[in-house]
């Protein structure tokens, strides 16, 4: 079997991407925006992307909600379900960092912390953006799955600045 | 007990509380109860565990109270005993009577009371689950914590941190052999839900028989959060992100048990545009599902323009108060953010556009036939068992009960407007879509009728004191029903704080609307009581037909796309 | 056939969408987005990090250097840091395109050097805390540069040496 990078594949993939929609635990407000893209104001369907029904048929995955303890068995057997080259969108505050309550019993961190945890059971994540905000905005996630795509760079930098 | 005195009686008034005390040792003189005023309009009985059923069914079946939620709470550290609050309220008066028994540490348990109250059914569960306080007379089993969470280990006892991260526990599932028809999961991921729950529907053919139900998949300890690592200050911020489509209500109820517990007087100004807001929030949120019930029914061009004509409501509330949803305004002693003459101009046409807009939505929807025949008759509920239930909101007032918060317990600027409460009498999924459209158009009237009387002034108050051990409750008429919080103040943060959102009380009403319904109904009757999961964090097993509670096994999730 | 009337519905309404990123954005003048740090203003009180709900704003005390990161990943956009600050430092942005490929782009640290004791040489407080904290009480500079420790055990020494209590 010919090795191919995963770059040429996500170069490949740059149009009509799929998506799955998984929540792990988040409050609705990032799940509504996700749900206000595809109305007529913003019309993500110009692009060419569709929600569909299974994580098998999906490219993408757009991951919300800080990982509760009650749904990790579940979120993990959605995410082998999908086929590689596996792509992850993570949305809102609660993905990106674990939210407002990330260090409470009852939630794992989001989605960084889950990272770790599927590397452990052997799922290999190949892309993932993060995007911030609470609610993240729908032109956000428009800009967040250009950059996870590779169609725009990402603005933001890491900063550091001394002070005497 | 309804008499002209009733009638004309100003609700939550000091009158009011006076005659519910008098009633109450009248009717009471016989057990040995302590009767006392907490603050605001909250009574609270004390009584002992021998009589706590007897206290029950006077109050609930005599005086006729609605149960609105109980609450268990680890007072070792003042008292040695964990102690635990029922509130019942009593909507002719605008009266909350707590009753509050206390059980001691070596001798955890209280007997239930939820064959006399079915309403009490789920409370009583979490405070087993949460705090270990044992319900006896009843079948019990695990309701919110994580299926792998150790058994004696209770997160809410003031002696376990925050932070806990116990081992996970296997547990063996007992499969099914009773029920002899094949079982249909739906979930946790599936494409009719926003948010991950597991039902299973067990079927005769096309028709349901049996439900089970297991959510509290967003159980995140936000009440834990609160007590320990949190200040009084923050708290408003996280209860807004407990639903991130009634967030608002949420706060807005946290933030005014503080203030009645802590006799903050917030400025009129601020009470306006907090009704004012709450109001917005009611019209984005009806829309929102009047889109999402279309949208079950196969009609996607009913979705797409509800959800157009929303866009204007999130602008709105954008220009308001500084983000989409979330609005993030409310501190303890009043708002953030002031309204000015553009603002109002701005509203103003926002509504114009929206109810013009509506109407004429409106009325092509309901004609298209489809949606027509599938709406009427189907997930019935009657008034009978509405009552019983003790549910809230659109879904009550669908079945005929007239319970909206704002009438019942008037609170914010709510009395200096007049509008109409729609009641229906058939009970099902049509007059629950009747009742969401015309507190639609009430909404657009009650905030019109607040910017034109709204006073000047400040919006907030800088210095107040919080004082310790005062109980409190606030009752906020959120867009599902009523969501009520439960204060008990501590230095620097709650000791207790415990919300109760609207789905709890109505997710037990599925169980007689969805006997004997078909298959293809079950979406649009699940959507019709417009669940809020992530409101709730609850887990129940309801089952139809023999009232026998199992455990079932974990069967592997079936992508099964029924909707089309 | 009266659902045959969406046609005018639809027709009325005509097209609406904003063709992002081809177009602005629907933003209005309030939107609160990612908050930036004025290091010129900023004294290193912390005061942002008391407030701060999701703890995105933490401060910590390493070695020479006072620390205070900013994560925009957990911050929930509320806008209290700017309401708290002392000196107004924090102002609110309009930004929202804060997608990236790494978490680690989404840090903003301020380093504060911290200011050494003149007695026992550790380190304690920041340059422009303690400026500031000087600016409108008279005379007190000579316990400025002095760590809380050593400063209490210096007052101790001047009441006694003012009491003639202690030969020096």
């Amino acid at each position: 079997m010919s090795k191919v990078s995963i770059d040429s594949v996500v170069k490949a993939l740059r149009k009509s991407v799929w998506v799955f929609h998984l929540n792990s635990g988040s409050c609705n407000g990032c799940d509504i925006e996700v749900l206000d893209a595809l109305t007529p104001f913003f019309d993500v369907e110009r692009f060419g992307i569709k929600l569909v029904a299974s994580p098998r048929h999906a490219d993408v995955i757009l991951f919300t909600g800080p990982v509760t303890r009650e749904v990790l068995p579940k979120v993990i057997k959605a995410l082998r379900a999908m086929p590689r080259p596996r792509m992850v969108l993570a949305i809102g505050s609660c993905a990106v960092g674990g939210g407002i309550w990330y260090d409470s019993y009852s939630v794992i961190g989001g989605f960084p912390k889950l990272k770790k945890i599927l590397m452990e059971e052997g799922i290999i994540i190949d892309r993932v953006a993060f995007v911030p905000g609470c609610p993240a905005r729908p032109e956000a996630i428009i800009y967040g799955i250009l950059v996870l795509l590779g169609v725009m760079k990402p603005k933001s930098k890491k900063e550091v600045v001394t002070i005497e | 007990m309804k008499n002209n005195d009733v009638k004309t009686l100003a609700k939550g008034s000091d009158k009011a509380v006076d005659m519910v005390l008098k009633l109450l040792k009248e009717k009471l003189s016989k057990y040995n109860v302590r009767i006392s005023r907490a603050v605001a309009n909250n009574l609270i009985v004390d009584v002992s565990r021998r009589h706590l059923r007897d206290v029950a069914k006077i109050v609930h079946n005599e005086l006729g109270a609605y149960v609105r939620t109980c609450v268990g709470c680890d007072e070792r550290n003042k008292n040695g005993c964990f102690a635990v609050y029922y509130i019942f309220g009593l909507d002719d008066y605008g009266v909350n009577v707590i009753v509050r028994t206390l059980a001691p540490a070596n001798d955890v348990k209280v007997p239930s009371i939820a064959d006399i109250a079915p309403g009490a059914d789920w409370c009583e569960l979490e405070f087993r689950d949460l705090l270990g306080i044992d319900v006896t007379g009843r079948p019990v089993y695990r309701l919110i914590l994580p299926e792998d969470w150790p058994d004696d280990l209770h997160p809410l006892r003031k002696d376990v941190p925050y932070g806990v991260r116990p081992p996970p526990v296997k547990r063996e599932g007992v499969t099914l052999t009773e029920l002899e028809s094949p079982g249909i999961p739906v979930g946790p991921y599936h494409p009719a839900l926003h948010e991950p729950e597991y039902f299973e529907l067990y079927v005769e053919g096309e028709t349901i028989i049996d439900v089970r139900y297991r959510g509290f998949h967003i159980h995140r300890g936000i009440e834990k959060l609160g007590e320990s690592k949190l200040t009084y200050k923050q708290i408003p911020f996280i209860a807004e992100r407990i639903c991130g489509i009634c967030g608002f209500c949420h706060s807005t109820c946290y933030v005014m048990a503080v203030e009645k517990a802590a006799k903050i007087e917030v400025p009129e100004r601020a009470e306006f545009i907090r009704a004012m807001v709450l109001e917005i929030e009611r019209i984005h949120s009806h829309l929102l599902w009047l889109g999402v019930a279309c949208h079950l029914l196969g009609y996607d061009a009913g979705f797409m323009h509800t959800w157009r004509i929303r866009e204007a409501i999130m602008k709105l509330a954008e220009y308001l108060t500084g983000s989409r949803k979330t609005y993030g305004i409310n501190i303890i002693g009043g708002v953030r953010k002031d309204i000015n003459k553009e603002k109002i101009q701005n509203v103003l046409r926002t509504l114009n556009y929206i109810e013009r807009e509506v109407k004429e939505l409106i009325d092509v929807m309901l004609s298209v036939p489809e949606v027509k025949r599938r709406l009427t008759g189907t997930g019935i509920l009657t008034k009978g068992e509405a009552r019983k239930l003790s549910v809230v909101g659109p879904v009550a007032r669908a079945s005929g009960l007239n319970r909206d918060v704002r009438k019942d317990y008037p609170y914010l600027a709510y009395k200096y407007v007049s509008f109409k409460v729609p009641v229906y009498t058939e009970g099902d999924n049509l007059s629950r879509t009747l009742v969401r459209v015309e507190e639609i158009f009430e909404s657009i009237s009650i905030i019109r009728q607040l910017l034109d009387r709204l006073p000047g002034g400040d919006i907030k108050v800088e210095k107040y004191e919080i004082e310790s051990d005062k109980v409190s409750t606030a009752a906020v008429e959120a867009p599902r029903g009523e969501d009520i919080h439960f204060l008990i103040t501590g230095k620097g943060r709650p000791y207790r704080w415990k919300v109760r959102a609207p789905t709890y009380q109505n997710i037990p009403a599925l169980r007689p609307m969805l006997r004997e319904q078909l298959l293809a109904d079950a979406p649009i009757t699940i959507a019709s009581i417009d669940p809020c999961f992530s409101c709730t964090d609850r887990v129940i097993i309801i089952e139809i037909r023999n009232g026998k509670i199992v455990n079932a096994k974990r069967i592997n999730i079936v992508r099964l796309s029924r909707k089309r | 056939m009266k659902f045959l009337k969406l046609f005018v519905v639809a027709k009325k309404a005509g097209t609406v969408t904003r063709k992002y990123p081809f177009e602005e954005p629907l933003i209005t003048e309030e939107f609160r987005g990612e908050i930036k740090i004025d290091p010129e203003k900023c004294i290193g009180c912390g005061a942002c990090t008391l407030i701060c709900p999701p703890n995105a704003l933490t401060m910590r005390d390493e070695g020479n250097v006072r620390l205070i990161r900013y994560f925009v990943g957990r911050c929930i956009f509320c806008g209290m840091c700017a309401e708290v600050c002392p000196t107004n430092a924090i102002a609110i942005t309009k930004e929202f395109e804060l997608a990236t490929l790494d978490t680690d782009d989404l840090l903003r640290d301020l380093l504060h050097k911290r200011v050494k004791c003149r007695i026992c040489g550790r380190p304690f407080l920041t340059t422009k805390l303690i400026k500031y904290a000087n600016k409108d009480i008279p005379g007190s500079d000579n316990y400025a540069d002095v760590c809380p420790e050593c400063r209490s055990k210096l007052s101790i020494k001047n009441i006694l040496k003012y009491r003639g209590d202690l030969d020096v």
